[in-house]
C-alpha cells in the first residue's frame, strides 16, 4: 500500500511549500539571469584584471621596461622609495575633502533650507560646470593662477611676489573647484530631506542658531556629508591630473607616481605593486571611515534623488 | 626679388615684425611652395601609385612640423595628419610598447633605434619608397645611428642641441656654464627656472655638474647627480617639457632647452639667450622611423617621402628652428639662418657634446633615479 | 542678516565656479591663436573647429561611446539591482563587495589594471583566433575596451543608486500587484519600473557624464581610438589653439539648451499628475 502524504489543506506552512517548489525554482532561475551579465562584467574586468596587477606586482621588470615572469616581494619591499608620493596624497586628499566640505556645505544649505523659488534651477547651475570638459577648466586655472593672472591682479592692489602657479595651494584650489559639485549635490539632498519644522520648534525652544545648527541641522544632514565627504575622498585618492596641471611637476600624487611608473619609466611590476597599496589604503581609509558613521548613526545610505 | 630684399624680408620676419604668412607671401616663398605641390605633384613622385588612405597619424614632439606644409600635404593626398606629440623618448616608447598606439610615422630620436630595432618595435625601411631622400647627401656623423648592423631603420630629420635658455632681461648674470645653471637656481634665481621631465637631458646636466659623462650609467656618479637634483628640486618652478608658455609668460626666466625651441622664443621675445655650457651636453639626431605596427605604412612612406623633400624641408627649417642635416637644404636656406649660432654653432662649441647612448632609454637605475627625484 | 550672509555667499560660489568658464568662452571669441590674451572679438574658431575632421570624429566618439555605455548601465545595473532584492548570505556579501570595489578603485588603476589585462589576454587570444578563422577580428583595445571600462563603474553606479530607490520603495505595492493576479512581468513593467524610473535616468545621466568627459581611463585603453578629452589634452600638450575653447562652449551650450527643455517638459508633464494622486497615508 502506498503511503501518500496527505498536504493537509488550509495549514499555513503548507501553501509555500508547493509554490516555493515550482516557481521558486524560477524564480532562482530568473535571478541569476539577471545577473549574468554584470557578473560577467565583474569578472571579466574587475577581478581579472585586479589579479593580473596581483601578478604583475609580484613580478620583475623586464630589461627594455614592462613585465617579466618572476616571483618576489622585492617590489612591495621597494615602496617606501615613493613615501612622499604616499604622504603627499594622503594629507592632501583628507585637506582637500575637508575644504570642500567647508566651502559646500553652506551652499548646500542655502539651497536646501533658504532658497524658495529656482530651486532646481539653482541646483543645476552647481552642476552645469561639469558639463565642459574638466581638462579646459583646469587649463583656464593654470592661465588664471599663473604670472599674468591673479598675482598680476594683485600687484595692482599692492601685493607684490605672490607666487600661485605649481604649488600645493594651486592643487588645492584645482581639488576644491573640481570636486565642490560633487560636495554639494548628497547634502543638498540630505538636509533636502529635513523637516523644516524642527529647525522652528528649536528656536521655539529659545536655541539661538549656532545649537539649531549643531544639534539639530547637523546630525540629520550626517549621512550627507559622510557621502559626499567619501564620494570626494575616493576620487581624490586616485587623482593625478590636477596635481601635474596644476603642480607642475612638483606635487607628486600616487596617482602621478603610477603614470610614470607605466609610461615613463616603464617599471611594471613596481607600478602594480603601487596600484595595490592602493587600493588596500582605500579600502582600509573607507572602511574606517563607514564604521565611524555607523557608530554616529549616519548609516542611511543617501538616495541620490 | 633679390639676395637683399630676402635678408630684409627675413630679418622683420625673425624680429616678429612681420608674421610667418606675411613673410611666405613678400617672400613668394608660399605661393611657389604651392605652385611646386600642385604643378609637380606629390603623387607621381612616389613609388607606388593611388590612394594612402584618409589619414596618417605622426607621432613627434611639440612645436616641431609646420602645420602650413601638413595641410599641403592634405591638399595633394586627401589624407588628413593626426599628430601626437610627447615630452620625451620614454613616454613614446610606453605608448608603443603598450600596442595597439596607432602611430604610422615616429620621430624618435638617435639613441633610441636600436633598441627599438631589437625590440621589434619599428620596421625597416624601404627606402625606394622614399626617393626625396638621398642618404649620401647627409652628414654621417649625425645620420649612422639610423641604420642598425647594416638595415636602415630610420631616416634623419634634423639635429640640434640641448643647452638652456635665459630671459636676458631678468638673469643678468651672463651664465656659460652648467654649474652656473644649477648654482644660480638654488641661490638667485630660484623658483623661477624649469628641467624637462625627460631623464635623459635633466639626469644628463646635473651629470655635467661634476663634469661627468652626460651619459653616465656609473653608480657613484649618478647618486652624486641624484644629490644635486634633490638639492635643486626646492627651488625649480616646474619639472616640463613644455616650458615655452611659462618662458614667454616671465613665470620662468631659465631652462633647459632645445635648439629650435630656443630660435621660437627669440622670435616672440628678442631677450631670449640660448647657452650650451662649456662643460658639454647634448647634440642629437631626430629621424623618421615606421613603427612595425603602423596600420598606414602607405600613408607614412608618403608622409616621410614629403617631409624630407629639400624644399619642404628648408621650409620646416625656418618654422620650427631646429638645424638640417641634409647639404641640399642647407642649400636652400638663407645664410643669416646659417650662420645663426644657436643653430649652426661653432666646431669648438659643439666638440665637447655627446650623443645620447644607446641603452638608455632602457636603463633601470636612471629611470628609477628620475622617478624618485620627481617623487620627492 | 544670516538670510543675506548666506546668499552672498552662494553667489561668490557660483561666481568661482563660473569664473573659468567664462575665461573658456571668452577665448573661444578670441580673435588672436594664443588661448592666454584675448585681442579682440571673432567667430573664426567656431568656423574651423567644426571643420577639423579630426577633432570633430573625437566629439562622436565621445558621444557614441557615453551614450553606450550609458544604456549598458542602465540596463545591466537595474537587472541588477532588482535580482539583488532576492540574494541573501555569503552571495549578498559577495556582489555588495563587489560593486563597491567597482566605484573605489581609482579610475587610473581601472584604466592601468584593464590595459596590461587585455594587452596580456590579446598575446594570447589573437593567434589562437587567427588559426581558427583567418579573417578575425582582432581582439584588442579600441573603442570596445572603452565602453567595456566605462561600463565597469557606471554600472556599479546604477545598481547603486536603484537599489537606493527600491529600498525607499513601498513593498507592499508590489505584493497588491501580485494578490491581482499580475505576472511578475507585469508587476515590474507597470508597478516597479515606473516607480524606479526616475532613479534609473539619474544613473543613466550620471553615467553618461562620467563616461563623456572621463579622460583617465580612456588614456589607457583606447588604443588609437581618439575621444574628445583625449583630443583636448593633446591639444593642450601641442599648443592651445582656441578651436577647443569653441567645441567647449558649443557643447555648454547643447547642454544648457536640452536642460531648459528638459525643465519645460517635466513641469508640464508633473501639473496633471499632481491632480491625478492619491493621497497617500499621511493625508
Amino acid at each position: 500500500m502506498e503511503t501518500k502524504r496527505l498536504l493537509p489543506i488550509g495549514e499555513a506552512g503548507a501553501l509555500p511549500v508547493m509554490k516555493r517548489a515550482g516557481p521558486g525554482r524560477r524564480r532562482a532561475i530568473v535571478t541569476a539571469l539577471l545577473l549574468a551579465p554584470s557578473t560577467l562584467w565583474f569578472v571579466a574586468l574587475l577581478v581579472m584584471p585586479l589579479v593580473v596587477v596581483l601578478v604583475f606586482s609580484l613580478g620583475e621588470r623586464a630589461p627594455a621596461g614592462g613585465y617579466q615572469a618572476g616571483f618576489t616581494f622585492a617590489n612591495y619591499l621597494n615602496l617606501p622609495a615613493r613615501l612622499t608620493a604616499f604622504t603627499n596624497t594622503l594629507t592632501l586628499a583628507p585637506v582637500g575633502t575637508l575644504l570642500c566640505l567647508v566651502f559646500a556645505y553652506p551652499l548646500a544649505y542655502f539651497l536646501a533650507v533658504k532658497v524658495k523659488r529656482a530651486k532646481l534651477m539653482l541646483l543645476v547651475l552647481v552642476i552645469l560646470p561639469f558639463w565642459t570638459s574638466f581638462l579646459l577648466r583646469t587649463y583656464a586655472w593654470i592661465i588664471l593662477l599663473s604670472g599674468k593672472g591673479i598675482p598680476s591682479w594683485l600687484a595692482v592692489v599692492g601685493i607684490e611676489g605672490v607666487r600661485l602657479i605649481n604649488t600645493p595651494t594651486a592643487v588645492l584650489i584645482g581639488i576644491v573647484y573640481g570636486y565642490l559639485p560633487l560636495m554639494v549635490f548628497p547634502i543638498y539632498v540630505s538636509l533636502e530631506r529635513l523637516d523644516k519644522r524642527l529647525l522652528e520648534a528649536a528656536a521655539d525652544l529659545y536655541a539661538d542658531p549656532i545649537a539649531t545648527f549643531r544639534r539639530v541641522t547637523l546630525p540629520l544632514s550626517l549621512p550627507g556629508v559622510v557621502t559626499g565627504c567619501l564620494l570626494v575622498f575616493i576620487l581624490l585618492m586616485g587623482e593625478y591630473l590636477i596635481p601635474q596641471l596644476l603642480g607642475g611637476g612638483k606635487v607628486f600624487f600616487i596617482g602621478n607616481a603610477l603614470v610614470d611608473l607605466f609610461l615613463q619609466s616603464r617599471n611594471w611590476p613596481f607600478g602594480s605593486a603601487v596600484a595595490i597599496a592602493l587600493v588596500v589604503i582605500m579600502i582600509v581609509a573607507v572602511g574606517l571611515a563607514t564604521r565611524w558613521a555607523k557608530h554616529q548613526g549616519a548609516t542611511r545610505e543617501v538616495s541620490l534623488l | 626679388m633679390n639676395k637683399r630684399e630676402f635678408l630684409y624680408h627675413l630679418r622683420r620676419y625673425q624680429q616678429g615684425s612681420i608674421s610667418r604668412r606675411q613673410f611666405l607671401g613678400a617672400t613668394g616663398l608660399g605661393v611657389a611652395s604651392a605652385v611646386l605641390a600642385t604643378e609637380l605633384g606629390l603623387r607621381p613622385r612616389r613609388a607606388f601609385a593611388g590612394d594612402i588612405g584618409d589619414r596618417v597619424s605622426l607621432c613627434t614632439w611639440p612645436s616641431y612640423h609646420d602645420p602650413a606644409n601638413l595641410e599641403v600635404f592634405t591638399q595633394a593626398t586627401g589624407a588628413t595628419v593626426e599628430m601626437t606629440v610627447f615630452g620625451s623618448n620614454e613616454e613614446m616608447m610606453a605608448k608603443l610598447q603598450a600596442g595597439a598606439a596607432g602611430y604610422d610615422v615616429l620621430v624618435p630620436t638617435n639613441y633610441t633605434i636600436r633598441d627599438y630595432a631589437s625590440q621589434n618595435l619599428i620596421q625597416p625601411l624601404d627606402l625606394a619608397q622614399i626617393p626625396n631622400h638621398d642618404p649620401s647627401a647627409h652628414d654621417t656623423r649625425f645620420t649612422g645611428e639610423g641604420a642598425v648592423d647594416g638595415t636602415v631603420y630610420a631616416v634623419p630629420k634634423d639635429w640640434g642641441t640641448t643647452g638652456y635658455v635665459i630671459n636676458s632681461s631678468e638673469v643678468t648674470e651672463g651664465p656659460t656654464t652648467w654649474k652656473e645653471f644649477w648654482d644660480l637656481t638654488q641661490t638667485t634665481h630660484s623658483g623661477r627656472v624649469m628641467v624637462h621631465d625627460y631623464q635623459l637631458t635633466t639626469i644628463g646636466n646635473a651629470l655635467k655638474y661634476y663634469g661627468y659623462s652626460f651619459n653616465s650609467i656609473d653608480a657613484a656618479e649618478l647618486a652624486k647627480a641624484e644629490e644635486l637634483l634633490l638639492a635643486v628640486k626646492p627651488h625649480l618652478f616646474g619639472i616640463n617639457s613644455d616650458y615655452k608658455p611659462s618662458m614667454l609668460s616671465g613665470d620662468a626666466i631659465m631652462s633647459i632647452c632645445w635648439t629650435g625651441d630656443a630660435v621660437q622664443l627669440r622670435r616672440e621675445n628678442a631677450a631670449m639667450q640660448y647657452v650650451l655650457g662649456r662643460e658639454g651636453g647634448e647634440i642629437w639626431t631626430d629621424f623618421y622611423a615606421i613603427p612595425a605596427d603602423a596600420p598606414n605604412v602607405k600613408g607614412a612612406y608618403a608622409l616621410i617621402d614629403y617631409l624630407v623633400t629639400p624644399d619642404i624641408n628648408a621650409k620646416e627649417v625656418l618654422f620650427h628652428g631646429y638645424p638640417s642635416t641634409d647639404a641640399r637644404t642647407n642649400a636652400l636656406l638663407p645664410k643669416e639662418l646659417l650662420e645663426d649660432p644657436i643653430l649652426y654653432p661653432a666646431a669648438e662649441v659643439l666638440a665637447p657634446l655627446e650623443f645620447g647612448a644607446t641603452g638608455l632609454i632602457t636603463n633601470e637605475a636612471r629611470a628609477e633615479l628620475f622617478a624618485r627625484f620627481k617623487s620627492a | 542678516m544670516k538670510g543675506r550672509g548666506l546668499s552672498a555667499y552662494a553667489l561668490l560660489v557660483y561666481l568661482f565656479l563660473y569664473a573659468p568658464i567664462g575665461l573658456i568662452v571668452l577665448i573661444s571669441f578670441n580673435a588672436g591663436r594664443q588661448a592666454s590674451s584675448f585681442t579682440g572679438f571673432s567667430l573664426q574658431w567656431y568656423r574651423t573647429a567644426f571643420g577639423n575632421r579630426l577633432m570633430v570624429e573625437a566629439l562622436g566618439n565621445s558621444l557614441s561611446i557615453a551614450l553606450t555605455s550609458a544604456c549598458m548601465a542602465a540596463v545591466m545595473g537595474t537587472m541588477t539591482a532588482l535580482a539583488l532584492q532576492r540574494v541573501t548570505g555569503w552571495r549578498r556579501v559577495l556582489y555588495d563587495g563587489l560593486i563597491y570595489v567597482a566605484l573605489m578603485v581609482p579610475g587610473i588603476v581601472i584604466g592601468i589594471a584593464t590595459l596590461i589585462a587585455i594587452a596580456t589576454v590579446r598575446d594570447a587570444v589573437n593567434p589562437l583566433l587567427q588559426a581558427v578563422w583567418l579573417d578575425a577580428p582582432r581582439f584588442d583595445l579600441g573603442w570596445g575596451s572603452i565602453v567595456a571600462a566605462h561600463t565597469l563603474f557606471n554600472m556599479a553606479l546604477v545598481v547603486v543608486i536603484v537599489r537606493a530607490r527600491l529600498a525607499g520603495m513601498d513593498a507592499s505595492l508590489m505584493e497588491a500587484a501580485a494578490d491581482l493576479n499580475a505576472t511578475p512581468w507585469g508587476t515590474f513593467r507597470q508597478v516597479t519600473l515606473p516607480l524606479i524610473a526616475p532613479a534609473i535616468l539619474a544613473g543613466f545621466l550620471l553615467a553618461f557624464t562620467f563616461s563623456f568627459d572621463d579622460y583617465v581611463v580612456a588614456s589607457f585603453v583606447n588604443g588609437r581610438e581618439v575621444t574628445l578629452p583625449l583630443y583636448v589634452f593633446a591639444s593642450i600638450r601641442r599648443g592651445v589653439t582656441p578651436e577647443i575653447n569653441a567645441i567647449a562652449t558649443v557643447v555648454l551650450a547643447v547642454t544648457v539648451a536640452l536642460l531648459v527643455l528638459a525643465q519645460l517638459v517635466l513641469r508640464r508633464a508633473q501639473r496633471p499628475r499632481l491632480r491625478a494622486q492619491v493621497p497617500g497615508p499621511g493625508g
